[in-house]
C-alpha cells in the first residue's frame, strides 16, 4: 500500500464537497455504494475503479454500524467525499466503540480453517484505498480513506 | 423494493445456488439461510452461479469462505461459475481465485465435481 505524502493530502480542500449525515442502517448500504461510486465516476475514476471505490466505503459504513454502534440503528454516521485533480477523499465521522483494526493481511487458509466469516473489510479497504487510516479524538471516531488516480503511463 | 434475490436448485448431486443483484450486509442472512439449508440436506457439493451477481461484499464472502471448510471435510465443495469481471475482481482483490475453481459456465462447474467422482 502507497504511503500518502504529506504535500499529497494539503491538495484536498478543507471543506468537503459532499456531506451527509445517515442513521446507523444497513438498507441504506446500497444507497451509499451507489452515491460512492457516482461520486468516483464523476471524478474520473473508471467504472472498475469507482465500483471498488464504493465497495471499500461500504465496508467502512458496515463496520461502523457492525462494531461501533452494534447494530444499533439510528445513531449517527456523517459521510464527507473530498475532491481533487488527483484524487478522492472520503471520511466517515461516528461515535460509538472506537474501531481497532487487526493486522495488516489476511491468512485466507486460516479463516477458511476456522471457519471465520468476517475479517475480509478491512483487508478489502486497505487492498482497494491507497491510505486507510482511524482516528479517535474524544468519542469522536472518523475513517479517512484516499485513493489516488493512477498516473497515465507515456505512449 | 428487494435487491437482492436467491433461488437454488439440484442437479444430480450438485446444488446450484443463483444469487442476484446487489449482497451486502444487510441482505446476507438471506444467502446464509439458502447455504445452511442445502448444508442440512447433506447436499456438498455446491455451485454458486453468479451470472446475476452484480455487487458482492465481504459480508457475502464471508460466506462463502465460512463453510468452506465444513463442505471439504465432507468431501464436497464450492465452485463459482459466471463470474461478471467487475465483481471477479473483488474475489481476485482477497484471494478467492487462488482457493476456488471459477468457471465461465455452470454446466463445466458442475463437470468438476463429476471428474472427482
Amino acid at each position: 500500500m502507497k504511503k500518502p505524502q504529506l504535500e499529497n493530502l494539503k491538495m484536498f480542500p478543507e471543506k468537503p464537497e459532499l456531506s451527509i449525515s445517515i442513521p446507523s442502517k444497513t438498507e441504506l448500504l446500497k444507497m451509499v455504494v451507489e452515491l460512492a461510486s457516482h461520486i468516483a465516476t464523476l471524478n474520473h475514476f473508471s467504472p472498475s475503479e469507482s465500483q471498488k471505490i464504493a465497495l471499500a466505503v461500504d465496508e467502512a459504513i458496515t463496520n461502523v454500524i457492525k462494531h461501533s454502534y452494534r447494530n444499533v440503528i439510528d445513531e449517527d454516521i456523517k459521510l464527507e467525499f473530498y475532491t481533487a485533480p488527483d484524487g478522492l477523499k472520503t471520511r466517515i465521522v461516528f461515535t460509538g466503540v472506537p474501531p481497532v483494526l487487526g493486522k495488516l493481511g489476511v491468512n485466507l487458509d486460516k479463516m477458511i480453517k476456522e471457519g471465520k466469516k468476517g475479517g475480509l473489510g478491512v483487508e478489502l479497504m486497505r487492498r482497494i484505498m491507497d491510505s486507510v487510516e482511524y482516528k479517535t479524538v474524544g468519542n469522536i471516531n472518523s475513517c479517512e480513506m484516499v485513493k489516488w488516480k493512477k498516473k497515465k503511463s507515456a505512449v | 423494493m428487494k435487491s437482492f434475490y436467491i433461488r437454488s436448485k439440484l442437479v444430480e448431486d450438485t446444488a446450484v445456488i443463483y444469487p442476484k443483484g446487489h449482497l451486502d450486509a444487510h441482505n446476507v442472512e438471506r444467502f446464509e439461510k439458502e447455504m445452511l439449508k442445502l448444508l442440512g440436506s447433506e447436499v456438498v457439493n455446491i455451485v454458486i452461479n453468479c451470472k446475476e451477481l452484480n455487487y458482492i461484499s465481504s459480508a457475502g464472502m464471508g460466506i462463502i469462505m465460512g463453510y468452506l471448510d465444513e463442505i471439504r471435510e465432507k468431501g464436497g465443495d464450492i465452485k463459482l461459475c459466471c463470474v461478471d469481471q467487475r465483481v471477479y475482481e473483488i474475489f481476485d482483490l482477497v484471494g478467492f481465485t487462488e482457493i476456488y475453481d471459477f468457471l465461465d459456465d455452470e454446466e463445466a462447474a458442475i463437470g468438476k465435481f463429476k471428474d472427482v467422482s
